[in-house]
């Protein structure tokens, strides 16, 4: 076995507990000593490690759009420098493996804070992008998951979110558009939640359209 | 005679879409004209995958992507295909899949314009530089292999310069591989400012320069996964070194970009065995240089033994015979190179001693390295990656934990090879400490004595 992140072998001695251990293994322990897992005190809603009770992108958001439509999200890792580097890799490289290294903390988190019967929204991807890049990283995660998947959702605008500043992402429109009516329990997965006004968005459409619960599942919190 | 635009920037690379950086039109018309070839990125050999462009094949560095999903767009290329195969060890490079080829040029090849004065540099060759210098002209001229095994600090540089002013004169295109980016950077400039009417491109992983047909790539290893048929000299440099000598795909990298004739020159001051059995069988012309180019004898390593080291370097402690070697350099005004295993021990010396360390991945370690240089620190602690290539005039040298398995023969006599290198100060402290007493200590020591031996004899020979 090797670790899907840093491809060294992780092959244990083998001893009479190892030896009937099925288990796979995608992780070195070094590169599972990196990936940093959020702790408390954060944000009720968001998850964002801070002291106050609602984060200022959380409160900003109902200052200039009025009722939050997202119920909460839920993160796995902190954005560290590992993360950034790995999501580098992941992403901008395409190097799609790397998602099983994630696949045991994320199956846990999902179990952890949201109910069977929910759908996943992994957030569409551009057409463009989804060519450069060959898989849709939100679905990638999507699938660690075996849960049924909702696809009644389509990404217009084109523009890349991480090229964006903050304030240019809270006040750009809506880049989704719906095809579909949305089931009723929803969890939108992402890679990253930033100000959150991507998983937001996505919210928005499917209340309006007539979701009881919309929630989010990323796996970092930057 | 470079009638196609393109051809100078694509001759002899082997290269991903994306970086030709092409437009689509000017794209497919160079694929129809039959400009480019189109190269799959990953083959099927028997049971194995192989990548076109890295040329591994462990299991283990291929990843899959499913192509099932339910973004299904209007032209998903075909339906059947269940997944793509891609490789995650050149990665770095850009992907390279079974989607993604790679592509290399057919159409007229561009070739560097002759220069008939290449060279300013008005140095003198020793006895022995002259020696290997001729060898290599003469391997240069007859497209053939040499290996020139020359102690460290022997002037490897130099003795390039003469077969150099042949190839650029020819109009050949010459490449010099080295295994380590800081020796690109080191080297870059100095065949710069000997070579200036020549075309120079330095890579290495984050540089921004690119080779247009220049007359010299100076590059990592690395980045002749690049290349296809490109070079008429191939020279590589440090042989013997990580990650030339581990790495199986990068011999195979520089057999690819030499084109069909070409010279290839080793250069190292320590042959593995493989190349020290061929160059025994005669199977490969080999130079040896056993005199330093100023002409002094290689310092000798000094063993010094100290009990519990590795606990002591855990710790973060350092016992008093260390210490005192330190302490007799500060009072002599002398400056010095730390070497330790692994970069946790450089980290833990740094914060004891107060003395900056530089590893692999430091991100501020060219700077380091040309403050060291500059004589802004007095000592430097440093893990292997100095061990080679990096030249500072006039320094002692101890590793501490030299019985540790990251120093073997090779690396102990590279190190060794640090000090003394300065005409005016040939002398050098080198000290290895350790706790238990490692062959590859005992072999590099004997190392050093033999070469000192056959230099004494032809110093001797040559009166």
């Amino acid at each position: 076995m090797h670790c899907k992140i840093c491809m060294h072998s992780i092959e244990k001695d083998t001893t009479w507990s190892t030896l009937f251990d099925f288990r796979e293994r995608t992780l070195c322990p070094s590169c599972n000593e990196q990936l940093e897992t959020i702790q408390e005190p954060t944000c009720e809603k968001c998850m964002k490690q801070t002291e106050e009770k609602l984060c200022s992108d959380c409160k900003f958001w109902e200052q200039y759009w009025g009722k939050d439509p997202l119920d909460r999200n839920v993160s796995v890792y902190t954005y560290n420098e590992y993360m950034k580097e790995t999501m580098a890799r992941f992403k901008y490289r395409g190097d799609y493996e790397i998602v099983h290294a994630w696949k045991d903390s994320f199956q846990q988190t999902f179990k952890e804070h949201f109910p069977k019967e929910s759908h996943l929204l992994p957030v569409p991807l551009a057409e463009s992008r989804f060519h450069e890049r060959g898989f849709n990283q939100a679905e990638a995660l999507a699938n660690l998951v075996d849960q049924p998947l909702f696809a009644g959702m389509i990404r217009i605008g084109q523009e890349k979110q991480s090229k964006k500043s903050k304030w240019e992402r809270l006040l750009a429109s809506n880049p989704f558009e719906l095809t579909e009516t949305p089931p009723e329990n929803i969890v939108i997965i992402d890679d990253l939640f930033t100000t959150g006004s991507t998983v937001r968005f996505a919210a928005q459409l499917m209340k309006k359209a007539g979701a009881k619960r919309v929630s989010s599942l990323t796996l970092v919190r930057s | 005679m470079n009638a196609n635009p393109w051809s100078p920037r694509f001759s002899g690379k082997r290269l991903l879409k994306n970086e030709l950086n092409l437009s689509e039109s000017v794209f497919k018309g160079l694929l129809e004209k039959g400009y480019l070839i189109e190269i799959p990125g990953i083959q099927k050999v028997l049971f194995y995958h192989e990548c076109q462009r890295c040329h591994t094949r462990k299991p283990s560095h291929f990843g899959k992507i499913p192509m099932k999903t339910i973004q299904s767009f209007s032209h998903q290329n075909s339906p059947t295909i269940k997944s793509i195969t891609y490789c995650r060890n050149c990665i770095q490079m850009g992907r390279v899949s079974t989607n993604e080829p790679l592509y290399e040029w057919n159409g007229p090849v561009a070739k560097p314009r002759k220069i008939k004065q290449p060279s300013v540099w008005r140095g003198e060759l020793t006895k022995l530089q002259s020696k290997a210098a001729d060898a290599m002209v003469e391997a240069i001229r007859n497209q053939s292999k040499l290996l020139i095994h020359a102690v460290c600090g022997a002037g490897k540089t130099e003795m390039l310069y003469r077969g150099l002013w042949i190839a650029f004169r020819n109009g050949f295109r010459v490449c010099i591989a080295t295994p380590r980016a800081d020796v690109v950077r080191e080297l870059a400039p100095r065949l710069r400012r000997d070579f200036p009417s020549i075309e120079v491109a330095a890579l290495y992983g984050g540089t921004q320069e690119v080779d247009v047909t220049a007359h010299l790539v100076v590059a990592t290893t690395h980045q002749l996964l690049r290349y296809s048929k490109s070079f008429d000299v191939m020279i590589v440099d440090e042989v013997d070194a990580f990650p030339y000598h581990h790495d199986k795909s990068l011999p195979k990298a520089v057999a690819r970009s030499v084109k069909d004739s070409h010279a290839l020159i080793y250069l190292t001051a320590t042959p593995r065995l493989d190349l020290k059995i061929a160059s025994r069988l005669k199977q490969l012309q080999t130079i040896s240089i056993p005199l330093r180019y100023h002409g002094h004898p290689l310092p000798l390593p000094k063993l010094s033994q100290v009990f519990k080291l590795h606990q002591h370097l855990q710790q973060g402690t350092l016992p008093t015979k260390i210490t005192r070697w330190i302490d007799e350099r500060k009072s002599a005004k002398r400056r010095f190179l730390l070497f330790v295993p692994t970069i946790e021990n450089a980290h833990a010396l740094s914060e004891t001693l107060g003395i900056p360390y530089v590893h692999s991945e430091s991100s501020n370690r060219e700077e380091l390295i040309h403050q060291f240089r500059n004589q802004h620190y007095e000592a430097l602690i440093t893990t292997t990656i100095l061990e080679r290539g990096v030249t500072f005039p006039s320094i002692d040298v101890a590793v501490i934990g030299a019985d540790h398995e990251v120093f073997d023969e090779a690396a102990l006599i590279q190190i060794a090879g640090r000090a003394g290198r300065s005409a005016d100060d040939p002398d050098g402290d080198v000290t290895f400490f350790y706790n238990v007493k490692t062959k590859a200590m005992v072999k590099a020591r004997q190392y050093t004595e033999l070469k000192n031996l056959e230099g004494k004899k032809f110093k001797k020979e040559s009166n």
